[in-house]
């Protein structure tokens, strides 16, 4: 359990609490028996339909429930049954979910029932538009992870499923456009780590695909993350993300360039000309500075330096 | 009040004999219960007291799970079967010798029939995929001696593909590094002798900046420290052999000071309510950080390290060296 602080009771709230647990467990086992009993005898009824409905509302994390719900569906609640409606309850599965996960935006058992739910989403509601169905599910999915993400941004079952839901779309929108809304995520909070990881996977495509010319976007990226330092330099992300950055342009230029910019940002040297041995020096210098500001890593900045001194003699 | 800065290990004895005490948050986990009943156990055998719980009665719980029709284990009689409660499953029983109570051919088969084309594995038929999966599969199979089965090059596609730009390892392709995903494939790398995959530095890198001021360890930039993340970051950085990048000292403290001094057990932070999963992650953390008294950890498979070499199975990993007081 995650985030559940330690309460002192008295005497009298103990008792209480107790015997109100006492009471909601009873229930529970009640519920739970009783559910578990009509799976084992393979009860395929509509009142054992509902009952896993309330079961699932006390306990959405009880995965063997969801199972026997999704048997349910195959076995006794689709078969005779039109499109429209298969439709219809898998709808309302959806809507259930989407309750679920606003108290319970990180159990995965729920999330799971989603993707089962629109993998079962039949063709119609015509011969003319088997993808009808899927389309209007599918568009409304995005707004759903979009809300979900509004909420918490950083909540990685909703980065994954909205993943989920662009791959397996059957009109996704262009690249481009999940480019701009990590754009927005990472505006609205330059800490949104899920939102620069994505821009990184979505870039990499856009560059495989020739969509967007690397080099050019590379100094745009830079640009950003430019802005990013300068409104919050202690933020984590944006360094993880100029790191990569750098590994993906031109090696020996850049770190020049961005050497300078850091230099700028300490308010340490004034410009200068950099040859081989300054950027050397520079850098183990800076490693010294790292040691005192960061002293929980400075066994990681001691091994940096030694490397960068042995290399440095080889030459 | 006892004193927070030692670890209290009678106390946290009796918490892990405690547990199962009628209370509700107990029975809404019962979907959890063998990964529960491995956590308690392995916690007892870093902390010297194997024999605080019931051998005979731990194993006839175990096989009280076992679901013929699958050829697997699931959490709790009556729960369907999965592949993380057949993983526990068999660590308890490796823990306690009784490998021979298991059908290995059936429960082989049921893992390997796990197994997407994409090299990932599903936790059971309904599909969810997971590089949690991967890493049950992959250290299931080595515990049965049945790693010749796996086609390894299939499974280490997968891992290489989640692959993130920090160095670090996401649930599925495409997928955020989180340092519990990082350990799971860091971990089945070094199980597969594929370490090679990994960008040492860069991900060591990322491990080590998960260290927050008061100590503790979180488990994406910007996320709170928890206790959990003891285990997760330190067990990859020891199979990184660069466990040295984290201050232990502040560790220790913060690990110590989440412990809940009246009625046992360790919370994922101080103030919070115990449980057994933080129980065990943080007294493993704690072995691997050389805390005296405690008996050595396997970061790979989180079982007890002298009885992983038993088996020949220990991989190239460090740990701190064990403090004498």
């Amino acid at each position: 359990m995650h985030g559940v602080k330690r309460v002192q009771y008295s005497q009298a709230a103990l008792e209480a609490k107790k015997q109100r647990d006492h009471d909601k467990l009873k229930a529970y086992l009640a519920l739970s028996d009783d559910v578990i009993a009509r799976k084992k005898s393979h009860d395929m009824s509509n009142e054992a339909f509902e009952l896993t409905t309330r079961l699932l509302r006390m306990n959405p994390e009880f995965y063997t429930v969801w199972n026997y719900r999704r048997d349910m569906f195959i076995e006794s609640l689709f078969p005779q049954r039109s499109p429209s409606e298969v439709n219809e309850l898998l709808s309302d599965d959806l809507s259930l979910t989407f309750e679920l996960l606003k108290q319970h935006p990180k159990v995965y058992g729920i999330w799971n029932h989603r993707r089962w739910c629109l993998e079962h989403i039949p063709d119609g509601p015509s011969p003319d538009d088997v993808n009808g169905y899927r389309n209007s599910t599918w568009n409304k999915e995005l707004f759903v992870v979009e809300k979900m993400l509004d909420a918490d941004a950083r909540n990685f079952h909703a980065w994954n499923y909205r993943r989920y839901i662009l791959a397996t779309m059957p009109f996704p929108p262009p690249p481009k456009s999940e480019l701009a809304y990590t754009t927005r995520k990472i505006e609205a909070n330059f800490s949104n780590f899920s939102a620069w990881h994505q821009r990184s996977k979505v870039l990499t495509t856009l560059w495989e695909t020739g969509e967007l010319d690397r080099v050019k976007s590379i100094e745009e990226e830079f640009e950003l993350v430019r802005n990013a330092m300068y409104t919050d330099p202690d933020d984590q992300s944006v360094w993880i993300y100029h790191a990569w950055l750098i590994g993906n342009g031109n090696y020996a230029a850049r770190l020049q360039f961005e050497i300078t910019s850091i230099q700028e940002l300490l308010d340490e040297q004034p410009d200068s000309k950099w040859d081989k041995k300054a950027l050397v020096d520079s850098c183990l210098e800076l490693l010294a500075k790292l040691r005192d500001i960061d002293p929980p890593r400075r066994r990681r900045y001691d091994e940096i330096a030694e490397g960068i001194r042995s290399g440095n003699e080889m030459q | 009040m006892t004193s927070s800065s030692q670890l209290l290990i009678p106390l946290h004895v009796r918490y892990i004999q405690s547990l199962g005490e009628d209370d509700l948050t107990y029975h809404l986990t019962a979907h959890l219960r063998m990964n529960a009943v491995y956590w308690g156990l392995t916690a007892l055998c870093i902390m010297d007291h194997k024999d605080a719980l019931s051998k005979d009665e731990t194993i006839e719980y175990v096989m009280s799970c076992w679901v013929d029709e699958a050829g697997a284990f699931g959490p709790h009689p009556d729960h369907d079967p999965h592949l993380l409660p057949t993983l526990s499953a068999i660590q308890i029983l490796v823990i306690h010798d009784a490998l021979d109570r298991i059908d290995v051919p059936r429960v082989t088969k049921f893992i390997l029939s796990l197994q997407q084309p994409s090299g990932v594995f599903a936790g059971d038929q309904f599909g969810e995929i997971d590089t949690r999966f991967l890493y049950s599969a992959v250290n299931a199979l080595s515990l049965l001696d049945q790693l010749h089965q796996l086609d390894v090059e299939k499974t280490v596609s997968y891992i290489k593909q989640c692959k993130n730009f920090d160095g670090g390892f996401g649930a599925v392709i495409g997928a955020e590094s989180h340092a519990a995903q990082v350990w799971v494939c860091t971990a089945a790398l070094a199980i597969l002798d594929r370490l090679d995959v990994i960008d040492q530095d860069t991900l060591a890198w990322w491990l080590a900046e998960r260290q927050l001021p008061n100590g503790g360890l979180n488990g994406r930039p910007q996320k709170l420290e928890d206790v959990c993340y003891s285990f997760w970051v330190l067990s990859s950085l020891s199979v990184l052999r660069k466990v040295s990048w984290i201050d232990a000292d502040k560790l220790t403290s913060f690990i110590l000071s989440a412990q809940d001094t009246e009625n046992g057990g360790i919370a994922d932070r101080p103030g919070d309510l115990p449980d057994v999963f933080h129980t065990i992650f943080g007294v493993a953390g704690l072995s691997l950080l050389g805390y005296p008294g405690l008996v050595d950890i396997d970061p790979v498979y989180c079982m007890p390290a002298n009885l992983i070499e038993s088996k020949g199975l220990r991989k190239g990993w460090e740990a701190l060296p064990r403090k004498a007081s």
